[in-house]
């Protein structure tokens, strides 16, 4: 036994010594140092919605348009301007208590949609904001382009009512062929762009599709596009000092995804019906309530419910009001009040049929 | 002093490992190194002595079956100093054998039953002989991992108490403690795995060993019953012939069984 013991006591030894010496730490792993980047999803309109403002103003928190100078009082006016009348704003979720001209991107096919005014005006006429590249506009011997821009320079009306509109401008003639300088007005008044970003992709876009640069005069797009953003001027006045502008506008901001579903998951918590009611997949049930600020129901809520029998119509239209009743205070951003102090919640119960 | 968890990262050898152990996990490194020693000794002697045992119990059995005469077998091996396995259990039943007849034992089956005793002795005796220490073998496989986990537990248990004191919980403040703490599994396991093995071979070894002396111890009793029997048909038939003559020296032979002298 001593043999033996002694025998496994060398080899230990040895094996511990060989282990001492060699065994040693493994190889540091390689990580990659990836530094997380946090991702927030903002609707689009935050970036390209954005309140007109001085260049020169005070840094305001809250962004107003200039000071109109016309005193007139308009009954019902809504938007900021020199008008006599005030023309059509185009359409805005929730007329916005603030004096701010919304820059909600018109469909092209609510452009021609007749005025309510007596004027003929086919084209709303940006009047507020005669932007730094309008003067390019008449270059309209570009054969690449169309020409919306003649109607709006030729309105009458719009000649008259806009007069920061440099009218010697037109008489310019540009070469038609070779390189069309960018032609800049410094006698127009610099404002604030309003969508400099966009702009300037743009730019960069039309310069590599076309093969002769010269013949596209990226400002006079720009113009082009920005018609499509102007509305009519309006009546309102405006005491308020002229802001620097804001790139979100209240009435611009939209409740983002999550947001909208908070609010689908606070009403839907509370929202119980019976299941195995005959033709509830039918039914649609609309509710729209008016909100104060902080989150809670105004008023009653209006209920209306289409489809399905007498009965199931009326006890769903119930279970709705009381989910909506029991859910309230809604919580939602404080900040983006103006979009939802209107709510319209559509119930669809098919799928619990 | 946080590069202190950073610097311990960069240089892990198994000595340091061992030297930033509590006591308590030093204790039990210690200890199962030692059991891993005295595993690899008995492994070690349970091999030298088995392979012996075995080559011992092949030349018994080439003698005893090579037609010498069981008498001078007997002499032979009880001039030995030592004899282990099928010669202790063969001496063991000669002596009783020989003790018995000097004294002039009349039962046979008194006989019989002294010498099949004298045999179970010798054999539970070498038996135990070979299975001697393996019980340690047992112990040490079962209880070392448990006592390697115990170092473990203490030590991942020490080091998240000195991790708290940092107020770090960076993973390179957090691992060597624990990798620390594993060596002491790991060498738990180190010891029991070849002790299981070895304790699972041996007692296997033994059981073979043990059943081949059995065998032979029952042969030997065969024998040796056939013989009394025999010579008790003589007694018989002498003493009906000629009373008192005396019993002629018995010569057992194994190969004599047959034609019963």
């Amino acid at each position: 036994m001593q043999l033996s013991l002694s025998i496994s006591t060398v080899v230990h030894a040895g094996l511990l010594g060989w282990a001492l010496v060699s065994f040693s730490a493994p190889k540091t792993l390689e990580v990659a140092d990836v530094e997380a980047v946090p991702v927030s999803i903002v609707p689009i309109e935050e970036l390209t919605q954005v309140v007109e403002g001085e260049k020169d103003a005070d840094a305001k928190i809250k962004p107003a348009p200039t000071p109109t100078e016309s005193q007139v009082k308009v009954e019902d006016a809504q938007n900021t301007g020199e008008n006599e009348v005030d023309l059509k704003s185009l359409e805005v979720p929730v007329p916005s208590q603030t004096e701010i001209v919304s820059k909600a991107p018109p469909k092209t096919e609510e452009k021609p949609k007749p005025a309510p005014e007596p004027e003929p005006k086919p084209e709303p006429v940006k009047e507020v904001k005669p932007e730094p590249e309008k003067p390019s506009a008449p270059a309209t011997e570009i054969a690449a382009l169309p020409e919306p821009a003649a109607p709006a320079l030729s309105d009458p009306v719009k000649d008259a009512i806009n007069t920061a509109e440099p009218i010697a401008e037109k008489p310019l003639v540009l070469p038609k062929t070779g390189p069309v300088p960018v032609f800049r007005d410094d006698v127009a008044p610099a404002k604030t762009a309003k969508t400099p970003d966009r702009k300037k992709v743009e730019a960069t876009q039309t310069a590599s599709n076309s093969q002769r640069e010269s013949d596209f005069n990226s400002d006079e797009i720009a113009s082009l596009l920005n018609k499509q953003d102007a509305q009519g001027g309006g009546a309102k006045t405006s005491q308020k000092q002229a802001g620097l502008g804001a790139q979100t506008s209240s009435p611009a901001a939209k409740l983002s995804q999550s947001e909208m579903d908070a609010l689908r998951g606070q009403i839907q918590r509370f929202w119980n019906i019976i299941p195995g009611m005959a033709d509830g997949e039918d039914i649609r049930i609309t509710v729209s309530m008016q909100l104060d600020r902080s989150g809670n129901i105004v008023g009653q809520p209006d209920v209306s419910a289409t489809g399905g029998s007498q009965s199931t119509r009326l006890t769903l239209a119930g279970s709705a009001r009381r989910a909506v009743l029991r859910a309230q205070p809604f919580e939602l951003p404080a900040d983006k009040y103006d979009t939802w102090s209107q709510v319209i919640v559509n119930f669809d119960p098919s799928q619990l049929f | 002093m946080e590069q202190v968890g950073l610097a311990a990262t960069s240089e892990v050898t198994l000595l340091s490992l061992f030297l930033e152990a509590g006591f308590i996990v030093k204790l039990v490194m210690i200890g199962l190194v030692i059991a891993s020693i005295w595993t690899w000794a008995i492994v070690v002697d349970k091999v030298m002595a088995y392979n012996k045992f075995k080559r011992q119990l092949d030349r018994f059995e080439d003698l005893f079956w090579s037609g010498q005469s069981l008498e001078e077998l007997y002499r032979s091996l009880s001039d030995r100093k030592k004899n282990t396995g099928m010669s202790a259990i063969f001496l063991a039943a000669m002596q009783e054998w020989k003790k018995s007849f000097e004294r002039g034992a009349k039962s046979p089956m008194g006989l019989q039953m002294r010498i099949d005793k004298a045999m179970d002795v010798s054999l539970s005796r070498e038996s135990e002989s070979l299975e001697a220490r393996l019980g340690w073998l047992a112990t040490i496989g079962s209880a070392a991992p448990f006592i390697g986990l115990f170092g473990t537990v203490i030590g991942i248990m020490t080091s998240f108490q000195a991790i708290a004191g940092s107020k770090s919980t960076n993973l390179a403040v957090v691992a060597p403690g624990i990798a620390e703490a594993l060596l002491a599994t790991a060498i738990g396991l180190l010891a029991a795995i070849p002790a299981v093995i070895a304790y699972n071979k041996f007692s296997a070894d033994a059981a073979k060993l043990s059943g081949r002396m059995e065998g032979f111890a029952d042969e030997f009793s065969g024998i040796l019953s056939r013989q009394l029997d025999e010579r008790q048909q003589m007694q018989a038939q002498q003493q009906a012939q000629q009373p008192v003559q005396q019993a002629p020296r018995q010569n057992i032979h194994p190969h004599a069984q047959s034609s019963g002298i």
